[in-house]
């Protein structure tokens, strides 16, 4: 088992020590320590990672807030000083509660408990194309997203960040493979990191478009395509 | 006398639970100067936000002061203080002002600054006793 982690931990030798017991483990590897929320959620907006070891109390906003903000479902391991935190670890499904300082035997028992990856995570996760709606794989579940839903989809290295109006999803794919499996009717690969529905466009510029106020950037080898592709008077 | 003689074991500090800093860092001294030094390094910060808290009568902010110091003296198996620091966190929970726990403040901000001299001389014999050992 090799899984990405971050430390989210306000107290200096606490992240410290955790990151040390994460290196000898040979299991995991850390991808960032933020002592704050905002700084943690910004790194994951545009990261996946597949375990946080989350602190509750942090200065400004707490632990549980960040995981009522994240856009999608890492396992968490919450580790704090205070025992009366278990009922509400038990209430966001976190994989383990470690109490503040853990022995390294304790912490590798936390992993013990993190259920393996489905067998088919590695593989495309979109299961069914239609024409009107694609289904992912996300959080466990298979989710339907009606084409007329999605705005863009965008490469997150190993993932792929779906973005409707309502929310994100998500999911492991590649923006190549999503090329081949999505509509050609309303999707169109804009860059290398950018699928988009092309009935969303709010306004084109130099090198880039909008869609719903973000701004998406126009590859020179894209370009041309997605010109034609529109309706352009 | 030669190197052989020097003590394999450090001896800490009575006040210190010698079996909790095994069950975290065996006898890896080494480490725990590195885990001494961090702590000893950020302390002054945050017992200023203890006190700061106090000085602006913020209940909530000297409760989440105490309890983000807490831990370091479970790292540093001053077990006792560690208990004190939640026994003081619960008292915030209970009271109205900060008024009414004038006395508990000073007793644990008395008892913080010892912990960390404790700390401090612990760290300087670790220091000399792991540079021995090379």
């Amino acid at each position: 088992m090799s899984l990405t982690c971050i430390i989210v931990e306000d107290l200096q030798v606490a992240a410290d020590y955790l990151n040390r017991c994460c290196e000898k483990s040979g299991q995991l590897s850390v991808k960032g320590h933020f002592a704050a929320v905002p700084e943690a959620l910004a790194f994951l907006n545009s990261n996946v990672v597949d375990l946080i070891f989350l602190d509750v109390e942090m200065p400004g906003a707490t632990g549980f807030d960040l995981l009522d903000q994240i856009a999608y479902s890492p396992k968490v391991i919450l580790t704090t000083s205070k025992a009366e935190y278990a009922f509400d670890a038990f209430e966001y499904n976190v994989t383990d509660f470690l109490k503040k300082p853990f022995t390294y035997q304790r912490f590798l028992d936390a992993l013990k408990k993190i259920p393996p990856a489905p067998s088919d995570v590695t593989e495309n996760t979109i299961t069914e194309t239609g024409i009107d709606h694609i289904f992912i794989k996300s959080d466990g579940k298979l989710i339907r997203l009606n084409n007329e839903d999605i705005l863009y989809i965008e490469s997150m290295g190993d993932y792929v960040k779906f973005v409707t109006g309502e929310k994100k999803y998500i999911t492991h794919n590649t923006i190549k493979n999503l090329e081949e499996k999505v509509s050609k009717q309303s999707f169109i690969k804009v860059h290398r990191s950018y699928i988009i529905n092309i009935d969303k466009i709010s306004n084109i510029r130099e090198n880039g478009l909008f869609i719903s106020g973000k701004e998406i950037p126009i590859s020179k080898a894209h370009k041309q395509e997605v010109l034609k592709r529109l309706n352009i008077i | 006398m030669g190197s052989e003689t020097l003590p394999k074991q450090f001896i800490f500090n009575e006040k210190m639970d010698k079996e909790a800093l095994y069950s975290l860092y065996t006898d890896d001294f080494a480490y725990i100067e590195e885990i001494f030094a961090t702590i000893l390094q950020h302390f002054d910060a945050d017992f200023s936000s203890i006190q700061l808290a106090f000085e602006n009568d913020s209940l909530e902010d000297l409760k989440k002061a105490v309890h983000k110091l807490k831990p370091v003296f479970g790292y540093t198996a001053l077990l006792d203080t560690q208990s004190h620091c939640k026994n003081f966190e619960d008292l915030c929970a209970d009271v109205q002002s900060v008024s009414e726990i004038t006395e508990p403040y000073t007793h644990i901000k008395n008892e913080l600054l010892e912990a960390k001299d404790i700390i401090q001389n612990e760290y300087a014999r670790l220091k000399t006793f792991n540079a021995n050992q090379l």
